[in-house]
């Protein structure tokens, strides 16, 4: 079974978000997507200040066979970049919730992060096998 | 449908996937480490979705002469060489592997996804005395690639004589009762070997190679990185490098070309090779940042030129590259060019063919 740490969010896409301060929330891909990509070889990352709204294609991650768009968990502005990842884009397979952050978000709502799932809803979401 | 090994493939976690209505792994763990297996040490294929048709009589030779643009004579018993289907217009209709057996038998292998359309060709071409037995739902296709591939296959057999089997000769040998054929080829750029063998024995023969491998470090091995080691070796794959548009000589495989038979295409292929063809597959890698995939159009200075039709990551190498098919002469090897990937230009680089040398 994939990890699912508690205390984050997810989105039916296989997103995490987490709160780490008021509005700011750091944003990667769920274990559970690392695990089906397998042998990510290259990130395409978003900018600082860019702005996007929630469920917008923001990231792009490619492992040797496929494509995977990666979607805003929530609404606001870009923050800040893993930088790292474009050099060692394995770290989203050794550490997805970890090393592996993809971006960091300063939310425009905070309704928004609240819409997303629990680590329970999101168990239940990998075992309906979307 | 299912291959003979598909329960091999359960046991060893492979993820399936559906290829040309077959049920085969795309990788069992990594198709990063399973590549690196194969150039390294060995790796194990199932590739028994791949079509075997016999053809016997007389006529044998003169009947295949006639549907190839490579010269048949080249061939004697135990030998096999790479040639293809080619239609009126030149274009290819699939590329296949011949293996002569004896003056009045040829084995053709073909791929899974052209093999109906390949037997209506070769019935609609079908001469006097000529017989044709499409073996592929009984055969099942294994095959052993790597450096080490030669002491795993003696092993496995119990024959240390296939260590000397000179490349894309083949053999037959005794394997619990029953005769199968083995030929030293490949799709991955590594020395290796080709099984066939009938449907009931192939798990057994896995299980014996994989046993045999162990201690070699061999891997079960998907299509994932089947692709990607055929890609770093510029080895065509048929609907990308080759199909019913594109002729042997635009796809670069002008080597191919050798017959003086009156060959159905021929008139055009050999315009073409003496004259040139309008468009040639060249060799690129990226130099930027990206991916390349197939399907991205290529531009030099801006000007388009040309179309990928393959193209990933290359665990070897670790970068992007692939195969492209270009107007002929727009282009020469440590020419900057632009793949599009995604709306964006990618910087990349002609490179010479192949990326990977053949490391038998």
């Amino acid at each position: 079974m994939s990890s699912i740490p508690e205390g984050i969010k997810y989105t039916k896409d296989h997103e995490w978000a987490r709160l780490e301060g008021d509005f700011v929330v750091t944003c990667g891909i769920t274990d559970h997507a690392q695990e089906m990509l397998t042998d990510i070889v290259f990130v395409e990352l978003p900018e600082k200040g860019d702005e996007v709204k929630q469920g917008q294609q923001i990231a792009v991650v490619e492992s040797v066979k496929a494509v995977s768009d990666v979607y805003a968990p929530v609404g606001g502005r870009v923050v800040d970049v893993n930088m790292k990842l474009e050099d060692s884009p394995e770290l989203l397979n050794s550490d997805p919730y970890g090393e592996g952050w993809i971006f960091k978000i300063e939310m425009s709502s905070k309704e928004e992060l609240d819409e997303l799932m629990d680590e329970k809803a999101y168990a239940e979401h990998l075992e309906s096998g979307d | 449908m299912k291959t003979a090994l598909y329960e091999e493939h359960l046991k060893l976690n492979g993820r399936m996937v559906d290829f040309a209505g077959w049920e085969l792994p795309v990788m069992y763990s990594s198709i990063v480490e399973e590549h690196n297996a194969t150039r390294e040490k060995a790796g194990l294929f199932d590739v028994s979705h791949m079509g075997e048709i016999l053809v016997q009589g007389e006529g044998a030779a003169a009947y295949i002469s006639r549907l190839i643009p490579t010269r048949l004579s080249k061939l004697e018993p135990g030998k096999s060489m790479y040639s293809c289907l080619t239609n009126e217009q030149g274009g290819v209709i699939d590329d296949l592997f011949v293996y002569m057996v004896s003056d009045t038998e040829y084995y053709i292998v073909v791929n899974a996804s052209t093999l109906e359309r390949d037997l209506q060709w070769f019935k609609k071409h079908l001469a006097g005395g000529i017989i044709l037995d499409d073996q592929s739902a009984r055969t099942s296709k294994l095959d052993l690639q790597g450096p080490l591939s030669r002491k795993i296959a003696a092993r496995a057999m119990g024959d240390s004589s296939l260590e000397e089997l000179p490349r894309f000769h083949f053999c037959h040998r005794d394997y619990r009762g029953k005769r199968i054929k083995i030929s030293q080829s490949g799709y991955t750029g590594e020395h290796g070997y080709e099984f066939y063998v009938g449907n009931d024995l192939a798990p057994l023969l896995w299980r014996d190679l994989m046993e045999a491998g162990a201690e070699y470090g061999i891997k079960a091995v998907g299509l994932g990185a089947r692709d990607s080691l055929r890609l770093e070796s510029c080895y065509s794959l048929y609907g990308h490098e080759l199909n019913d548009g594109i002729t042997p000589v635009e796809a670069g495989l002008g080597w191919i070309v050798s017959s003086q038979e009156d060959y159905i295409g021929r008139d055009v292929i050999d315009r073409q090779k003496r004259e040139g063809a309008g468009r040639e597959l060249v060799c690129f890698e990226v130099t930027g940042r990206g991916i390349p995939r197939e399907g991205c159009r290529i531009d030099k200075e801006s000007r388009e030129i040309g179309i990928s039709t393959s193209a990933g990551y290359s665990p070897t190498f670790k970068k992007g590259l692939g195969m492209a098919l270009v107007e002929t002469g727009s282009v020469s090897p440590g020419d900057g060019i632009e793949i599009i990937i995604r709306g964006n230009p990618v910087a990349a680089r002609i490179a010479p063919r192949p990326f990977y040398k053949y490391n038998g």
